[in-house]
C-alpha cells in the first residue's frame, strides 16, 4: 500500500498544477458565485409607480432588516440596465403591495433575495388584513408585543457563544469545496483505471503487494489529497476572508471525512461500470453536479420539497454533509447531534465501495 | 520445468487458445511465433496467472499454477506488452517503484535498479521523464521493470514492436545475454521470425488459437521440405569431380556455373562430408559452400498458406 500511495503522490508532486487549480478554484468559485468577499450583498430596489418615492422608502426601511442584504434604491433605468449586462444579479420592482424580481442569471444567491423580500411581503399582507378588521395601530401593538414577549428566542450555541446567523455566502462556501472536492476524487479514483489499462495494475497483481494493498493505497491517496484541498480552503476562508465558518473547524473536517470516503466509494461504483478512463470522464463529470444541486447545496434549506429529489439526494453523501455542517456552523451543534449524517454518510461509502470494488474485480476476471 | 496441458480459452464463447500443450525446461529460451490475434498475449496472460484458463491446467515443477499461482508469480517477471508505465516518472522512479512492490528495500532496492537500468542501457538517461523517451527507450524500461525481482522465468509479450533496429538489437542481446550467462528460462513471444530464430532454442507456431508447429528451428524447417539446395565454390571445378559428385547418394541435380557448383540433395544425405572428403583427394580447395535453406517464414506459409506478416 506504502508504495502505490508514494507513486500516486510523486505523480502529483510532479504535477502539482491540477490541484493548486482545484484548491484556487473553490476559492474562487466560492467569492465570485457566492457574492464577494464583502459580506454584504448590494441589491437594487426601485419602484416606476406614480408615488414612487414613498414605495421605495416604505419597502426599503422594511426590507432592511437582514444582515446579508443591503436594499438600495436605485433609478428604475440604471437598475434594470445592470440587470441586463449582468452586473447585477437581481433587482426589486417595488408597487404599492407587490413586487418583481429581475433576475439576470439565476445565480445561487438570488433564491435566497427571492425568499427573504416574499417573506417580507408576505408579513405585511398579513399586517394589513388584521388593520382593515380593526382599528387602532396593529403594527405598533405587534411591535410593542415583541419586544417584551412572553418568550423570547435568542441562540446560542451549546457553549454559550454566539452563533452566526444563517447565511447563504458560508453554505456556498462549503457547496463550492465539495463540489470541487468530488472532481479531485474523481481524477484520483479514475487513476485505477487508468493503471489497469496500461498495465500497472497486472504489475502489482503479479507481486506480493495485495488486492486490499492496492485498492487502499490508491483510496487513502485520494481522501488525503482531498481533505488537504477542503482543509486549505477552510482554513482560507475562515482565518484569511473571515468567513463564519463556526467555532468547531475540528469537527466539520470530521464531516469533511465522511463525505470524501462517501464521495470516493461513489467514483469507485462508477468505477465499477466502465472499462476506460476516457469513459470515466465521460460519465463522472456529467453525473456529479448533479448531486449537489439535487441536495439543494445551493439553495436555501429547506427550499427542495419534492419528494422523489429529497429521496434521490439522500443517497449520496452531499446532503448529509451539507445538513451536518449548516447545524453545526449555524445551530452550534457538536458530535452527537450529526452522528446520524456521519452514520449515514458512512453507510453510503460502505455500500458503494462494496459494490464498486466487486464490480471491478468482476471485470477483470 | 513449467508446462500446460489442454490449455483453453474462451471469451463470450470464443475460442481464443485451444488445447495448448507447451513445456518450458529450465533455462530454455523458446520462442512463441504468430500472426496479430492469434492468442499469444491470451496464453501468456494464462501462464502468468493473470487471467483463469477456461480448461486446461498449467503445473510448475509439479504445482497446478491455476490454483496456486503464487509460485509462478514470484518465480516469473512478466514483460506486457503494453508499456505498463508511468509516464508521468522518471525512469528511475518507475523502477524504485516497480521493486518496491517486490518487497526490495534499501541498498538492495537500489542495487537492483542500477543493474537493470545498465541491462537495458538507460543508466544515463534514468532521471528523465519516461514520456520523453524514445518509443525504444520506453520498451527497454518496460523490460527493466520485470528484472528487479531476478526472475528465473522471464516471459516477454511482443517487446520489440514498432521499436528502431538499434533498440531492437539492444533488447534482443539483453534478452540472449539474460539466458545465456543468467541461465534465465526465457518465453519470448514475438510475430517477428528473425528474432525468434536468432533466441530461441525451440518454438511454437501458433495460428487462430491452436499450435499448429513445434520444436527446434531444423525440426520445423524440416517440415517443409526434403531437400537441401547447395552452392560450392571450388578453386577449379573439372569434369572428374562433377561426374563424381553426381555419384553422391542423395544427389539429384548438378548445375555448373563457372567456379561454382549448385546441387540440390536430399535432406540428410551428409552432402558436405562427402564434399570435403572428395575435393581433398582431388586436391581442390573449397572455397565456400552455402545452404539455402528455406525460413521460417516459408514453414509459417506452408502450414497456413497465408504469411506471417502483412
Ligand atoms: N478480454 C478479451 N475479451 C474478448 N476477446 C479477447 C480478449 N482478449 C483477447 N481477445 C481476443 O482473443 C484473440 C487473441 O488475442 P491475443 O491478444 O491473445 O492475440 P495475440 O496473438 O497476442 O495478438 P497480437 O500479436 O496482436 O498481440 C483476439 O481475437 C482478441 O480479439
Ligand atoms: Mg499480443
Amino acid at each position: 500500500m506504502k508504495s502505490v500511495l508514494w507513486a500516486q503522490f510523486l505523480k502529483d508532486k510532479r504535477n502539482p498544477l491540477l490541484i493548486l487549480l482545484f484548491i484556487a478554484g473553490s476559492i474562487v468559485a466560492t467569492l465570485i458565485l457566492g457574492g464577494g468577499v464583502q459580506s454584504v450583498t448590494t441589491v437594487a430596489i426601485f419602484s416606476e409607480e406614480a408615488n414612487a418615492s414613498e414605495i421605495e422608502e416604505k419597502w426599503g426601511a422594511l426590507l432592511n432588516t437582514n444582515d446579508s442584504f443591503k436594499f438600495e434604491i436605485v433609478d428604475p433605468e440604471e437598475a434594470r440596465e445592470d440587470v441586463r449586462d449582468g452586473s447585477s444579479d437581481v433587482a426589486v420592482n417595488l408597487s404599492e403591495d407587490d413586487y418583481r424580481l429581475l433576475v439576470s442569471k439565476r445565480m445561487p444567491g438570488v433564491s435566497y433575495v427571492e425568499q427573504h423580500v416574499a417573506s417580507v411581503f408576505q408579513q405585511e399582507v398579513q399586517i394589513s388584513a388584521v388593520e382593515s378588521q380593526e382599528d387602532g395601530n396593529v403594527r405598533d401593538e405587534m411591535e410593542e408585543y415583541l419586544a417584551d414577549a412572553p418568550f423570547q428566542l435568542e441562540s446560542q450555541g451549546v457553549d454559550g457563544e454566539q452563533i452566526p446567523k444563517f447565511n447563504i455566502r458560508t453554505q456556498l462556501l462549503f457547496a463550492f469545496t465539495f463540489l470541487i472536492s468530488m472532481f479531485i476524487i474523481g481524477f484520483k479514483v479514475n487513476n485505477v483505471t487508468q493503471d489497469r489499462v496500461s498495465g500497472i495494475w497486472d504489475r502489482m497483481i503479479l507481486s506480493p503487494v495485495k488486492k486490499t494493498g492496492m485498492y487502499s493505497g490508491y483510496l487513502l491517496y485520494s481522501f488525503l489529497i482531498t481533505m488537504l484541498q477542503i482543509v486549505v480552503v477552510l482554513i482560507m476562508f475562515k482565518y484569511v476572508m473571515d468567513y463564519d465558518v463556526g467555532n468547531n473547524l475540528w469537527l466539520i473536517i470530521l464531516i469533511s471525512a465522511c463525505f470524501t470516503f462517501g464521495m470516493i466509494s461513489i467514483a469507485m461504483l462508477i468505477t465499477g461500470f466502465v472499462r476506460t478512463p476516457e469513459q470515466f470522464y465521460a460519465i463522472y463529470p456529467s453525473l456529479i453536479p448533479l448531486i449537489p444541486l439535487v441536495s439543494g447545496a445551493y439553495m436555501m434549506p429547506g427550499t427542495i420539497t419534492n419528494p422523489v429529489l429529497l429521496f434521490i439526494a439522500d443517497l449520496f453523501p452531499n446532503a448529509h454533509a451539507m445538513e451536518a455542517i449548516m447545524s453545526v456552523v449555524f445551530y452550534g451543534a457538536g458530535l452527537q447531534e450529526v452522528t446520524m449524517s456521519l452514520l449515514y454518510m458512512l453507510l453510503i461509502g460502505i455500500v458503494a465501495m462494496g459494490v464498486g470494488i466487486n464490480l471491478v474485480e468482476r471485470r477483470s476476471s | 520445468m513449467l508446462e500446460t496441458i489442454n490449455l483453453s480459452k474462451s471469451f463470450k464463447g470464443k475460442k481464443v487458445v485451444q488445447d495448448l500443450n507447451f513445456y518450458l525446461n529450465d533455462g530454455e529460451s523458446v520462442g512463441l511465433l504468430g500472426p496479430n490475434g492469434a492468442g499469444k498475449s491470451t496464453t501468456i496472460s494464462m501462464i502468468s496467472t493473470l487471467i483463469k484458463p477456461t480448461s486446461g491446467k498449467i503445473i510448475l515443477n509439479g504445482v497446478d499454477a491455476v490454483h496456486k499461482p503464487g509460485e509462478i508469480r514470484s518465480v516469473s517477471g512478466v514483460v506486457p506488452q503494453e508499456l505498463a508505465l508511468y509516464q508521468e516518472l522518471s525512469a528511475y522512479e518507475n523502477l524504485k517503484f516497480f521493486g518496491s512492490i517486490y518487497k526490495l528495500k534499501g541498498t538492495e532496492l537500489e542495487k537492483a535498479i542500477q543493474q537493470a537500468l545498465e541491462f537495458v542501457g538507460l543508466e544515463d538517461r534514468k532521471k528523465d521523464l519516461v514520456k520523453i523517451y524514445s518509443g525504444g527507450m520506453k520498451r527497454r524500461l518496460n523490460i527493466a521493470a520485470a528484472l528487479l525481482h531476478r526472475p528465473k522465468i522471464l516471459i516477454l509479450d511482443e517487446p520489440t514492436v514498432g521499436i528502431d533496429p538499434q533498440s531492437r538489437n539492444h533488447i534482443l542481446e539483453a534478452v540472449r545475454a539474460l539466458n545465456q550467462q543468467e541461465g534465465t528460462t526465457i518465453l519470448y513471444t514475438s510475430h517477428y521470425m528473425e528474432e525468434v530464430e536468432q533466441l530461441c532454442d525451440r518454438l511454437y507456431i501458433m495460428d487462430h488459437g491452436k499450435v499448429i508447429a513445434a520444436g527446434t528451428k531444423e525440426e520445423l524447417l524440416s517440415i517443409l521440405s526434403t531437400e537441401d539446395k547447395i552452392k560450392v565454390e571450388l578453386s577449379r571445378i573439372d569434369e572428374d569431380i562433377v561426374q563424381q559428385v553426381e555419384t553422391i547418394e542423395g544427389v539429384r541435380k548438378i548445375e555448373v556455373a563457372e567456379l561454382q557448383l549448385r546441387i540440390i540433395a536430399a535432406k540428410g544425405s551428409n552432402l558436405i562430408s562427402k564434399l570435403v572428403h572428395l575435393t581433398e583427394q582431388h586436391h581442390i580447395q573449397l572455397i565456400n559452400f552455402h545452404t539455402e535453406s528455406p525460413s521460417l517464414e516459408d514453414v509459417f506459409l506452408h502450414l497456413t498458406g497465408r504469411k506471417l506478416r502483412d
